[in-house]
């Protein structure tokens, strides 16, 4: 003889045997949490808990009126296990460029020089001509610590990763990025 | 059906667009989902089928509409969007694509 428990699936009360309640309620623990970041985890847990109370149903005799093991487990292994990472390539996509947005780099796709301004004026979504104005005010109000700044910044502000649909880079911005890249490297060799 | 295994990642990467295919041609509800999948290699179930139909409404490309049942509670039917016609239809452009591509590189 088993006990029998009462258990809400999608807001519908159903009578369950407890060997099989244990396992419905690691099932349902388990996609819990591999949706824990899903903003919709609490419709798609509605959707399964539908999903399951339909196919016991069908796997129940006409005159059962409890669910048990020999419905539940085929059940389970029908819905399969809850597949946490269907985030597809859009928006996979979509964050990544939008993280980079914000973070601070050199875009070399749309440099002079090096592209701290470019990168800059993107990271502070201010317009890249105003951003090389005022650096070039301050190269010549600065006595030259604007040229030890820019290089500073060259050297420090990590590259944004280049764009495969772009144009080519001009000379000068590939030629700074492969400096840059060497010099680093070597520093890291050095004190690594 | 030719041997699929090791083309595991191609089948998930295109099953969002079979299924905007499924739904595409009218409004279903998920067993059906299910079921026109089935005989397919893109076979699949509930567990993965949820949450992808979720994401997919998050990203309005698919909507659904309650519809009374005979046996149980109301059931979820799904349809295309506009914005999921034309990325149906994007799809369809671009598959032709890379078929092209892939045929041009060879063998």
């Amino acid at each position: 003889m088993q006990r029998v428990l009462t258990v809400s699936l999608n807001l519908n009360a159903y009578q369950i045997e407890a060997d099989a309640y244990a396992q419905l309620e690691a099932y349902l623990a388990a996609a819990t949490r591999k949706l824990d970041d899903n903003p919709d985890r609490a419709e798609i847990l509605r959707d399964l808990e539908q999903a399951i109370a339909d196919r016991c149903k069908q796997g129940m005799r006409k005159d059962q009126s409890v669910i048990s093991l020999a419905e539940l487990e085929p059940a389970l292994a029908a819905i399969g296990e809850v597949d946490g990472a269907t985030q597809g390539a859009s928006s996979i996509q979509a964050q990544g460029s939008k993280s980079d947005h914000d973070a601070l780099q050199q875009v070399s796709e749309n440099a002079y020089i090096s592209g701290v301004c470019a990168g800059l004026a993107r990271s502070a979504k201010i317009d890249v001509t105003l951003v090389r104005v005022i650096a070039v005010v301050l190269l010549f109000i600065s006595n030259g610590a604007m040229i030890a700044l820019y290089l500073a910044l060259m050297l420090l502000i990590p590259y944004a990763p280049l764009n495969p649909d772009a144009a080519p880079l001009r000379t000068l911005p590939r030629r700074c990025r492969e400096l840059v890249t060497a010099l680093r490297a070597k520093l890291k060799a050095l004190t690594g | 059906m030719p041997d699929d295994t090791g083309f595991n990642a191609i089948r998930k990467g295109l099953l969002e667009f079979v299924v905007l295919k499924i739904i595409g041609s009218h409004s279903v509800y998920v067993p059906d989902i299910l079921r026109r999948l089935a005989e397919t290699e893109f076979a699949t179930q509930e567990g993965t089928l949820y949450p992808l139909l979720s994401r997919l409404r998050r990203e309005a490309l698919v909507d659904y509409e309650w519809r009374e049942s005979d046996v149980g509670p109301p059931r979820k039917y799904y349809r295309l969007t506009q914005a999921g016609e034309s990325r149906l239809s994007s799809f369809d452009g671009y598959w032709q694509h890379i078929d092209q591509t892939i045929a041009k590189l060879g063998r």
